[in-house]
């Protein structure tokens, strides 16, 4: 290697000079001091939206699916839609948790405790979906290989079956990862909270973490397993959701890229969400300094990676399509394109290759307010890509004189838009009551924790102002 | 018999039926405490009660012997509970009958099959047959007797009756076209009795006018009876003989027996057909012509001038000409009858002209056809007059107030007569008017009395079938409300009392059976007809001045502007079936449109008239005013390709009001704009788009097969050339040679080792496309209507669907191809693999089975199957179906016992009738003691038993002699998406078609 060549050390993770003092207060004071007003505001919309939510549901599960848009050839409409579309956005927590975190990537931590409750009440959003999709939700538990007289399983080789084992498993071990990381902060809030009920209930979840050497120890590597743990699970979950589609034979569904295709276009959207709450949120609480532009350029280069990925399944599906011969499978991939659904194709097209990229740009990528856009613009385009494969398949598959044109009723539409103020009304309680970023990992990230006094050639560090 | 106890016992029952506590009772199989019942009603009362009514349906003279009510400890012969009996009976429809064979569910009929030993239908039926039986179930029809609106008697209506019909009395009888024999001997009694009377029969759509054209070629009043069976070569102009036409049910086996093919050497019929609309006829032809209505009759005036000059007979046509003379269609046409003499067969619509009748005659009678393919018979119960300007006579005598009464046997004249007549004004100015009918409807409305009509499943009666064949029509069940027959009302009125009608045809029958009459007219009930009898075949020559007449008033109509054609509609004929949900439900065979009608039109002329062009997925569509013999009304424009330029065709029926829930407020009345002079075109009519657009609830979308292999079809030309063509056309991976599936990584499903298992063969050379298998099939397996809207948003529950898929030039002559779809029980079942709670699973016998207790709902499987087969209940709608109305009880008696019905949030499918084969296997199994596999031929699928064209094979496929192995391995077989790799049971015979290479 060259002499010229120099170390070119990370800009800071945490910047504006703080002290392990002022993060603390920087994030505990968020919870500690009582709310504004903005976030009753917030609250209220979000709880409307909650009981739409369940408004829907209940009018759905007492007249029936017929008051979605179903039809005979399309079975799956939006429901479906949506429960892979939350289930993608469910993606990105944990692998910024576990992946990054297996990848020593400190600056996850920044990001991490938020992305991962995002997780969480994401994929309960997603939960709800398969389970109301069901004509006879009364006996849905049908599904789950319970021990009963007839001896009676359930169909192993069916994907659903599969998807509730994926989700289910997801999902807990997700929201245990969660759980397992938020310990210490949950000693730091129940020892800095005045209000008894707080100190209760905080030192109850914190189970009586003391911060000694033991318990550090222990909790590293726990937390190490369970990374471990959750790593597979974020290929696995999505690549089980894509079976779904792909183990069936419907041209546009039986495709073996779907695996690697899904779980790329959920990290795309994962992120993408993490993108827009994070925009929002450190700038109301500001948290510039722990969630910098630097956290901003990174997910956007994620963001750009995993877009270009989809973009290449899109145009490969073309391409062995075409290359597969199968009369069938020609037919809906062109139709996708210019058939009668080739708006949404476009949509999708549009929000989810072409606009990523935009962050080749440095600029861009770190523009806030380019960032906050495309963000938005990314979830749409997926949830039209999950709207285009599911629809345009079923829609127009084998036999032409079966075939049907699906739109939504009102109540495919508001049971959507319920299941925002789920996600956001779970996600405005997290953020008044637990520590929306990790503070001890964050510390773990600051150059205090790391206490050298002398660089790698032994020379003596010029003094900073700690 | 005691009339009393009849009614009683009826009452009774009804009141049973209606009681909550009878409904628990049912429902729980084991009557715990029969104390519970209601009052009076003691267990053993209710047995006996349910009893008589199996006994009602028992063999014969149903009425007959419940002098007394038979308990169940002494068993009727036949009757164990649980099984179903079949009794032979015909159903009238206008003047003919057709012999059917009814199944009946402890005394309930719940299926119409037809009677394989009868010549007018050799086991099939026709969709309004397999209908019939939920007329009889429509809770709608009318309950009793009304007079002048308000509820009256039987007994009220009699003394009026007798008081009013006076011996001088100026008395109007109007009646259908009733083939019956009991009916006519009262009739003559009645014209004895009233010597002031006179008698109309009328229909909107009748043979009338057939009639009339045989007297103009024959001099005489002769029914046509065509046999297309000894047809090689059938050119219909414009006669629509597989759909609405009379007989339709023996025409269409006759064709479909001249089109089987079990290889490639067999010859096949050729079928012509000239119209203006498409037909589903016109959709089964080799060769079709589309051509203005009003230029059918020039064209055949033309074709008779072409043929003068070989034929003598029609020498008066030597030097005629037209403005069609030159059309190739004219030399090709008169060529296939010159090379076919005594084997061609020539048609003509029965709302034809007497002209255009006669001209056929004509043809038929030069070409050597007649006795060959075609027969003439003179009607034992024809009126004399021109019926249809008896009609118009009445009416102006109805208005000047030369009548004193009008006693109107069915039919619904103000519905249907003439416009211009304005016959509901006439009935009017007649002080005493009576009106049998099914329901209170258009014309129950402006009459004094109402009498409710019984349903065929319900009275005594009699009648020919379209060649002769005596039958006579037996009852299944008691009158559900107490209704009367033609042969009752009438015969009643003519006595004075009330008639026994049973009674009344044993007198008619008595001198016909002679010495024996007891024994002859049990076998006679058993068998459902007087085998051996037909109606006299008329000798007949060809008159010399009728043909002259021909030629002298040959005026041709221009052939310009644009008409409109008024037709009988495919599903609901004249109207009188509009009320029946199973018919309106059933996707017009050509538009595959439900629940309405539509003024259909060809892409040309509806480009022209500015009409947007339907967008995939669009329900609502561009509406047209239409206005022609100064009426006019908004109608929905639907294109259909293939449809004749400048032509407007609307089928009539539609449009009623105050009918019943099923009817009311479905489509447009046609027959406001049909008038005296112009019954079935008018021309030069005026038509403008309207504004706004109309909700149409269409089952299929798209109508192209989009190249995809299908229905696979071949010239008989090109089939001779390669035999295998249809099973070679598509490349099927891993298949080697002549293997019977390709190579695969699964384990054999076909489970040789056990027997029986189970296959079917759709011969799409035969099948026409008629949809007689959805109605069979809803009728056999208790599949709820769903109503338009449902339909509309795409959730049609028909087991078993027509599609039909049309090719060649959209905007030229477009061909057209029908095929039956339904479940394929694939081997493989990609339905089977992806169900999460195993709910649809493979049976031993290779059924794909669909267990509905187990079903969740997540209609995994039906986004799976290739085919779209499967069915959601997304809403209760069986629930529904099943208790709408004030009184529910009435229409779950037709459902089928032993089919469960299905709730909501479950999928469901066509099970190639596993109850049927169940009960098969059962009885085998009782009869040999081990084996379960039932006699080739023994199981029967709904839709296979129904098909009137014979085009459904089904059976063991283990069984090597079985009809479905040998049909499968007629060279045409093919398999659809076998290169799926799925394997489906049912496979598909190539359709051929006979073209003549001029035309080609």
């Amino acid at each position: 290697m060259s002499q010229k060549t120099t170390y070119i050390p990370e800009p800071e993770l945490v910047q504006g000079n703080h002290t392990f003092g002022s993060i603390t207060s920087l994030v505990g004071d968020i919870v500690e001091t009582p709310a504004p007003r903005w976030w009753y505001i917030a609250f209220a919309v979000s709880n409307l939206l909650l009981g739409l939510l369940l408004a829907m549901l209940a009018y759905l599960i007492w007249e029936g699916t017929g008051v979605w848009g179903l039809q005979n050839p399309v079975g799956w409409g939006w429901a479906i839609v949506n429960f892979v579309w939350w289930v993608g956005i469910g993606h990105a927590g944990t692998l910024i948790s576990a992946i990054l975190f297996l990848f020593r990537q400190g600056w996850r931590t920044a990001i991490n405790r938020f992305a991962e409750a995002m997780t969480i009440f994401a994929v309960m959003c997603a939960g709800i979906f398969p389970a109301v999709h069901v004509g006879r939700i009364w006996v849905i538990y049908w599904v789950f290989p319970l021990p009963n007289q007839m001896q009676m399983w359930p169909n192993f080789n069916s994907p659903l079956l599969w998807d509730v084992f994926a989700v289910s498993t997801y999902f807990t071990v997700s929201l245990l990862f969660w759980y397992v990381g938020l310990v210490p902060d949950l000693a730091t809030l129940r020892d800095r909270v005045k209000s008894k009920l707080g100190k209760m209930l905080y030192g109850t979840f914190a189970l009586g973490w003391t911060g000694g050497n033991r318990q550090w120890q222990h909790y590293e590597k726990s937390y190490l397993i369970l990374a471990g743990l959750a790593t597979p699970l974020v290929l696995s979950v999505h690549t089980i959701v894509s079976f779904d589609f792909a183990v069936s034979i419907i041209p546009g569904w039986h495709t073996t890229i779907f695996p690697p295709y899904f779980v790329a276009g959920a990290v795309f959207s994962g992120f993408a969400m993490v993108m827009t709450l994070m925009l929002i949120t450190r700038k109301i609480y500001g948290l510039q300094d722990i969630m910098t532009i630097n956290h901003i350029e990174k997910m956007n280069i994620i963001i750009l990676v995993t877009g270009n990925m989809v973009g290449f399944a899109y145009i490969m599906e073309f391409f062995i399509a075409w290359y597969s011969g199968f009369e069938y499978e020609k037919f809906a991939f062109v139709n996708r394109a210019f058939g009668p659904y080739a708006w949404a194709y476009w949509i999708m097209f549009l929000c989810n290759v072409i606009s990523p990229q935009f962050f080749w740009s440095k600029k861009m990528r770190t523009s806030i307010t380019a960032s906050f856009i495309l963000s938005i613009v990314v979830n749409i385009g997926m949830w039209f890509e999950r709207f285009v494969i599911t629809v345009t398949s079923l829609a127009q598959d084998y036999i032409p004189a079966s075939w049907g044109y699906y739109s939504p009723t009102w109540v495919d539409i508001l049971t959507y838009v319920g299941t925002f103020g789920l996600f956001f009304s779970n996600f405005l309680l997290f953020l008044r009551f637990l520590p929306m970023v990790a503070i001890a990992e964050v510390k773990m990230v600051m150059p205090q924790a790391d206490p050298h006094n002398y660089d790698e050639d032994g020379n003596e560090l010029p003094k900073e102002s700690h | 018999m005691s009339k009393n106890k009849q009614k009683t016992y009826w009452r009774s029952l009804n009141e049973l039926a209606k009681n909550e506590e009878y409904k628990k009772f049912a429902e729980r199989e084991f009557p715990e405490g029969a104390s519970e019942l209601r009052d009076g009603y003691t267990r053993r009362n209710f047995l006996q009660i349910m009893g008589a009514s199996i006994a009602l349906a028992g063999f014969a003279a149903c009425r007959k012997p419940v002098k007394k009510i038979v308990p169940h400890s002494r068993m009727p012969e036949y009757m164990v509970p649980g099984r179903a009996l079949f009794y032979a009976t015909a159903a009238p429809t206008g003047s003919y009958l057709t012999g059917l064979l009814v199944e009946t569910n402890e005394g309930r009929p719940t299926k119409i099959e037809g009677n394989p030993d009868h010549p007018s239908s050799k086991g099939g039926t026709n969709i309004q047959h397999q209908a019939s039986v939920l007329d009889m179930y429509d809770p709608d029809r009318s309950r009793g007797i009304r007079h002048n609106g308000e509820s009256s008697s039987w007994n009220d209506f009699l003394q009026a009756a007798n008081t009013s019909l006076t011996s001088s009395a100026r008395i109007a009888f109007i009646s259908e076209p009733n083939s019956s024999a009991t009916l006519n001997r009262i009739k003559r009694q009645a014209l004895q009795k009233y010597p002031n009377a006179q008698w109309i029969t009328y229909a909107p759509f009748s043979e009338e006018n057939q009639l009339l054209g045989n007297q103009i070629a024959f001099g005489r009043k002769l029914r046509t009876l065509p046999d297309i069976s000894q047809a090689r070569v059938i050119i219909s102009f414009d006669a629509d003989f597989m759909g609405t036409e009379a007989d339709s049910v023996r025409n269409i086996r006759a064709f479909a027996d001249g089109r089987r093919m079990s290889s490639a050497a067999d010859d096949i019929n050729r079928l012509y057909v000239v119209e203006s609309n498409y037909s589903l006829t016109g959709s089964n032809a080799d060769h079709r012509l589309r051509i203005k209505t009003s230029q059918i009759k020039p064209l055949l005036r033309a074709v008779v001038a072409e043929l003068s000059d070989n034929f003598s007979a029609l020498s008066a046509f030597r030097g005629y000409s037209n403005a069609l003379r030159n059309r190739e269609w004219v030399g090709i046409l008169a060529d296939e009858i010159r090379g076919n003499q005594g084997s061609s067969l020539v048609m003509a619509g029965a709302d034809h002209d007497a002209e255009t009748h006669a001209l056929v005659a004509a043809i038929n009678d030069a070409a050597g056809n007649t006795t060959r393919t075609v027969n003439y018979a003179a009607l034992p119960f024809t009126d004399e007059a021109n019926q249809h300007e008896a009609l118009a006579q009445l009416v102006t005598q109805m208005n000047q107030g030369q009548i004193d009464a009008v006693v109107m046997l069915g039919g619904n004249p103000v519905f249907t007569a003439p416009a211009n007549l304005n016959f509901a004004e006439a009935l009017r100015s007649v002080p005493f008017s009576v009106h049998l009918a099914n329901h209170v409807d258009e014309t129950s409305r402006a009459s004094v009395w109402h009498i409710n009509r019984a349903h065929y499943l319900e009275y005594w009666g009699d009648g020919y079938d379209y060649t002769g064949v005596p039958s006579v029509i037996q009852p299944m069940i008691q009158p559900l409300f107490d209704g009367k027959s033609e042969i009752e009302v009438l015969g009643s009125i003519v006595s004075g009392e009330t008639i026994d009608a049973v009674e009344e045809v044993k007198s008619t029958w008595r001198p016909l059976l002679g010495s024996g009459f007891e024994t002859k007219w049990q076998t006679l009930l058993h068998d459902g007809m007087l085998t051996g009898t037909e109606f006299q075949r008329a000798s007949v020559s060809l008159q010399a001045s009728g043909l002259q007449s021909l030629v002298q008033g040959a005026s041709d109509t221009a052939d310009d502007g644009l008409e409109l054609v008024i037709k009988p509609d495919p599903r609901i004929l004249d109207g009188s079936l509009a009320n029946n949900g199973w018919l309106q439900e059933l996707p017009d065979p050509m538009t595959k449109i439900t629940w309405d009608n539509v003024a259909l039109l060809s892409p040309s002329t509806a480009e022209k008239l500015g009409i947007s062009t339907r967008r995939f997925g669009q329900t609502d569509v561009d509406m047209l005013t239409i206005s022609a013999n100064g009426e006019s009304f908004t109608i929905a424009a639907w294109v259909v390709p293939g449809h004749t330029d400048d032509n407007i065709t609307i089928y009539a029926g539609y449009g009623r009001q105050g009918v019943g829930r099923v009817a009311d407020g479905v489509g447009q009345n046609a027959y406001a704009l049909r008038t005296e002079a112009n019954p079935l075109y008018t021309s030069n009519i005026g038509v403008t788009l309207a504004s706004g657009s109309y909700d149409i609830a269409c089952v299929q979308d798209h109508h192209s097969m989009e190249g995809r292999p299908l229905v696979r079809e071949a010239s008989l030309t090109e089939y001779r050339e390669d035999p295998r063509f249809a099973a070679d056309m598509v490349y099927v991976p891993g298949k080697k040679g002549g293997a019977e599936h390709p190579v695969t990584l699964f384990e054999a499903q076909t489970f040789p080792e056990r027997q029986p298992q189970w296959g079917m063969a759709i011969d799409l050379a035969t099948c026409i496309g008629c949809g007689v298998c959805t109605i069979a099939c809803q009728a056999e397996n208790n599949i709820p209507v769903i109503g338009k809207e449902e339909v509309r948003r795409g959730r049609e529950m028909h087991w078993i669907r027509t599609d039909r898929y049309f090719s060649g030039d959209e905007r030229g002559d477009a061909k057209v191809v029908h095929q039956p779809v339904t479940c394929m029980h694939c081997e493989l079942a990609p339905c089977e693999q992806v169900c999460p709670v195993a709910a649809t699973t493979h049976s031993d016998d290779g059924l794909n089975q669909m267990t509905y207790n187990r079903c969740i709902g997540t209609r995994y499987c039906a986004n799976n199957c290739p085919f779209k087969v499967r069915r959601f209940n997304f809403f209760n709608y069986t629930k529904e179906y099943l208790t709408t109305g004030d009184d529910p009880e009435v229409i779950q008696m037709a459902m089928n016992p032993d089919v469960s019905i299905r709730f909501r949030g479950v999928m469901e499918k066509c099970t190639y009738c596993v109850q049927r084969i169940s009960r098969g296997k059962i009885d085998t199994k009782l009869e040999t003691g081990n084996s379960i596999k039932p006699a080739d031929g023994t199981v029967k699928t709904a839709c296979q038993q129904a098909c009137p064209a014979n085009a459904i094979t089904f059976g063991d496929l283990t069984d090597d002699q079985s009809v479905i192995s040998v049909t499968k391995r007629n060279e045409r077989n093919y398999v659809m998406l076998e290169e799926l790799g799925i394997r489906p049971r049912t496979s598909y015979l190539a359709k051929i078609r006979n073209t003549n290479e001029q035309l080609a």
